[in-house]
């Protein structure tokens, strides 16, 4: 038994000093304002101010469209690469830009998107003319559906290559066409897969703030972009630790809501 | 004779290089029970899947009522199948399950209610219908893949080993149940199976498959009986299959010694495969047996002793007997002529039925 | 049939193509002789030697290596005695030990970082290598523990016993028999662990402080100021390091047997 307890000790340690502990910072630090007096004002403040509230829409705007996005894209892809014969290898490949760090492919899109960059010299070659890309919403968005694509393909894929194929002869058996099959059976027993990427995408779409400032341009501000200004520009860490409380809150919401999803797939 | 519901011609399959059936060819009745038994890889699966749509014949006919009906997409064939793990599906409760195939028709709810009950009567699961499929046992998901079969009221009703995860108690009940739902329903059922018992206990007709061709068609009883080749009397039952030689009619030499038989129509002196059944076979003092031979095992199995006996020659003998013997002992063993069956090498079906009927009318 | 899978072929080749156009786009321009990402301007190896001058670029990647091996290494340790200890674990214990294992694996990495810069200078560490080192441990632990927890789940019960059973001690059971047979999970933590540490920039950018970088916080700071062709020539080596990494995990992966989920993805990325 002792030897037992052995084992556990520094995992436990971890669990209390980078888990629990941090968390429970976070919570208190939110309870206090910039002189270190105990207070309710950032949550006060907070839950007054149209700016921190429209920025919190905002936020939660955003993120479910590039969920959504990228939902749209990675859905057909799933289900194509189910198809295919050397699957495994093709995910690989959807897989595979993952590993490249998320910086770089950000910085890839600042010369793709810039003014006179590659994207408006084709829209010029096409007679479109160029367009200012940088800074906009619409690039903010395509680039972070860009970068959760393969983390919503992954967890959807695997649903999908769980489905038992002998169901799917079940359902032409008994008189199913291909789109009622894919309706009736196919699209339900992928549900885990959906919601486990959703999970996967909006969460970190509310606390993205690299891709606002480089892409972005601050225009957009989410969540992340806030809690990040406030710790590490303003110093302000109690009202950072209250709209860090909010995210941590709108995670519980989420995952409650795509929970029952099996831990399967998804990033974990 | 009715006339066939079903009926295969010349069809052969492919997957690249491997041939998995070569010039199959036969008809089913409508209303019987039919049985395809064979070891696993001869090819019944496949002939099951072609029937259903889910493969594709590579060359040959598939006639149904008359009609080709190779081009028939699965979901518009009148065919239904039981699959092997049920294939029920997991997001819907029993209810749903089986009404799926009546919803896709887009028959009336109050009938499909209707209709959903009947078939959960008749598998006897009255009042599952909204338990998840989760819930139920092996033996009760069997019955609720059963339902959502037959509900559709198909004409075939195709079932790919639909008994093999039961365990074996829980199957012979179903044997029984199933073969009393088929007279019920009167719809044909085609069974597939790699389990001798269960076809023999169940069938009007089984075929044989093996190696991709139908070794024999027959009634439970012709098959075990007189079993056209070695592969079928070695697949069917247990047996004694020992070289000999048509010495002429009704006269077979075993080891050099002539028995009388009831096998004739053959070649004089045509080497031959002699199958004697054991539980033909018994145990009886030397001096009164046909054979002289040395018990080498006995195992008591409840019903009979199992024993392996070896004789002069060296050549093992298996017999089921009600006598109890001793290991080590010498015995004779005692057969009848009509316990004897002779087969020809490479003799086809239809040789085989022909030279059957030729001397049994002489009989007559 | 034949036809929805050639249109569904057309439709991930132009995934693909979207994809992979950023990634190849940066490298092409790694071998521009000009100084932009607009026009090429014919062939150069210019940017690399720029790269390779640059010292203090030099000692950036040394300091994430170095962090990254180190905090993997940690977290591989660590992680399996946890996977081991959640192995023995009951019940409820089980549940919220698992749960809490969890935790930083959805957290997003803005509060895993906010939350450790407060526990960080509430402590009083100094911010720079320890205060980094400690952060990417931290966020590893969880990732070796998903990968090694199956392996161990696997384990046939009997094994143990069977090792007990002809004799062996509980250290010997475990070094002899447990390790070898978890010892892909552990592998595979490892090389999780490894991409994660070498990939994470949010977490860095709130626990580093001056005089520390690693290269995502680099990165960062030089994309802000605009385009740098240097950067190109280090993404180009860094995808040449990442390819390398993952066919080394698919190859342990796959030669130890493991079947199917050959990609765990990292959430480091999504930040």
């Amino acid at each position: 038994m002792r030897q037992k307890a052995l084992f556990i000790v520094p995992y436990a340690l971890w669990i209390v000093l980078f888990v629990i502990a941090p968390l429970a910072l976070i919570f208190y630090q939110s309870f206090f304002d910039l002189n270190s007096h105990f207070t309710l004002a950032n949550y006060q403040d907070y839950l007054t101010s149209a700016t921190y509230l429209k920025m919190t829409l905002n936020s939660v705007w955003y993120a479910a469209l590039i969920t959504v996005v990228t939902l749209v894209i990675s859905y057909p892809t799933a289900y194509v690469l189910t198809q295919l014969e050397n699957r495994q290898f093709w995910l690989l490949i959807v897989i595979l830009p993952t590993w490249i760090n998320l910086l770089l492919k950000t910085y890839a899109f600042i010369g793709l998107f810039s003014r006179t960059g590659s994207v408006n010299q084709f829209l010029q070659f096409m007679g479109l003319g160029s367009h200012q890309l940088l800074f906009t919403d619409a690039s903010f968005m395509f680039v972070a559906a860009y970068i959760e694509i393969p983390f919503m393909v992954l967890p959807i894929f695997n649903a999908l290559i769980e489905i038992n194929p002998s169901l799917l002869n079940a359902s032409k058996d008994l008189g199913a066409t291909s789109w009622q099959t894919f309706r009736r059976i196919v699209l339900p027993l992928s549900m885990p897969g959906v919601k486990a990427g959703i999970q996967a995408v909006f969460i970190p779409s509310l606390s993205l703030f690299m891709i606002t400032r480089l892409i972005g341009g601050n225009r957009v501000i989410t969540l992340g972009t806030a809690i990040e200004e406030h710790f590490l520009t303003t110093q302000n860490w109690g009202m950072g630790s209250t709209i860090g409380v909010v995210l941590i809150l709108a995670m519980f919401i989420v995952m409650f809501i795509t929970g029952d999803s099996r831990e399967k797939g998804g990033r974990h | 004779m009715g006339k066939n519901i079903l009926e295969f011609k010349h069809v052969g399959k492919r997957y690249d290089e491997n041939v998995v059936l070569r010039d199959i060819n036969f008809g089913v009745e409508a209303g019987k029970f039919y049985t395809l038994l064979g070891p696993s890889g001869s090819g019944k699966t496949t002939i099951l899947r072609i029937i259903a749509g889910f493969d594709q014949a590579s060359s040959g006919e598939v006639l149904f009522d008359g009609q080709r009906i190779n081009d028939v997409p699965a979901n518009q064939r009148q065919v239904n199948t039981v699959f092997q793990d049920y294939a029920l599906f997991p997001h819907m409760n029993v209810a749903e399950n089986v009404a799926f195939g009546l919803q896709i028709k887009g028959v009336k709810k109050t009938v499909i209610q209707q209709r959903v009950k009947e078939a959960l009567h008749l598998v006897r699961l009255d009042g599952y219908g909204e338990r998840a499929i989760t819930a139920m046992s092996g033996g009760q998901r069997q019955r609720v893949a059963i339902a959502r079969a037959i509900v559709n009221r198909p004409k075939v009703l195709l079932l790919d080993e639909a008994l093999s995860a039961l365990d074996h108690k829980l199957r012979v009940d179903m044997q029984r149940e199933l073969r009393q739902l088929q007279r019920q329903l009167g719809i044909t059922f085609i069974f597939v199976t790699h389990d001798q018992e269960e076809a023999l206990a169940m069938s009007d007709q089984i075929m044989i498959i093996n190696d991709g061709r139908i070794q024999q068609t027959g009634t439970p009883v012709d098959i075990y009986d007189e079993p056209l080749n070695h592969f079928v009397a070695d697949f069917i039952g247990e047996s004694n299959i020992v070289p000999g030689v048509m010495k002429k009619d009704y006269v077979v030499n075993i080891n050099g010694q002539d028995f009388e038989c009831v096998d004739a129509g053959m070649k004089p002196n045509e080497k031959v495969e002699v199958v004697i059944r054991p539980e033909d076979l018994d145990i009886t003092t030397v001096d009164k047996g046909e054979l002289k031979a040395t018990v080498d095992t006995q195992l008591f199995r409840g019903v009979d002793y199992q024993i392996t006996a070896h004789d002069q020659r060296e050549h093992e003998w298996k017999i089921n007997s009600i006598h109890k013997t001793t290991v080590g002992a010498q015995v004779g063993i005692v057969f009848d002529p009509e316990d004897i069956h002779v087969m020809r090498y490479n003799e086809s079906e239809e040789d085989f039925d022909a030279r059957l009927d030729s001397y049994e009318e002489d009989e007559d | 049939m034949k036809r929805k899978v050639a249109w569904g072929k057309v439709y991930l080749g132009l995934v693909f193509v979207i994809l992979y156009a950023p990634i190849l786009y940066l490298m092409i321009f790694s071998f521009s002789s000009g100084k932009t990402m607009e026009r090429y301007h014919g062939f150069s190896f210019q940017h690399y030697a720029d790269l390779f001058a640059d010292s203090r670029m030099i000692t950036i990647v040394i300091n994430t290596v170095l962090v990254a091996v180190l905090a993997s290494l940690i977290a591989t340790i660590v992680g399996t005695l946890g996977a081991l200890a959640i192995k023995e674990s009951r019940g409820a214990w089980r549940n919220s030990l698992l749960s809490l294992n969890n935790v930083l694996m959805v957290s997003p990495d803005v509060i895993i970082g906010a939350s450790f810069l407060i526990f960080f200078t509430v402590l009083g560490i100094r911010l720079g290598f320890i205060s980094v080192l400690l952060s990417h441990i931290a966020f590893s632990i969880p990732i070796v523990v998903l990968m090694v927890l199956p392996k161990i789940n696997e384990l046939s019960p009997t094994l143990v016993d069977a090792a007990y059973d002809l004799g062996a001690t509980r250290w010997q059971a475990l070094s002899r028999v447990i390790l070898p047979a978890i010892s892909p999970g552990i592998i595979a933590g490892y090389f999780m662990a490894l991409t994660y540490s070498l990939d994470d920039f949010a977490v860095t950018f709130f626990v580093t402080g001056n005089g520390f970088s690693t290269l995502s916080v680099e990165i960062y700071s030089r994309a802000r100021q605009g385009v740098n062709l240097e950067i190109n020539a280090l993404s180009t080596l860094m995808f040449l390091v990442s390819l390398a990494l993952v066919i080394g995990y698919y190859f342990v992966s796959k030669h130890a047997g493991r079947r199917q989920r050959v990609v765990a993805v990292k959430e480091g990325d999504a930040q």
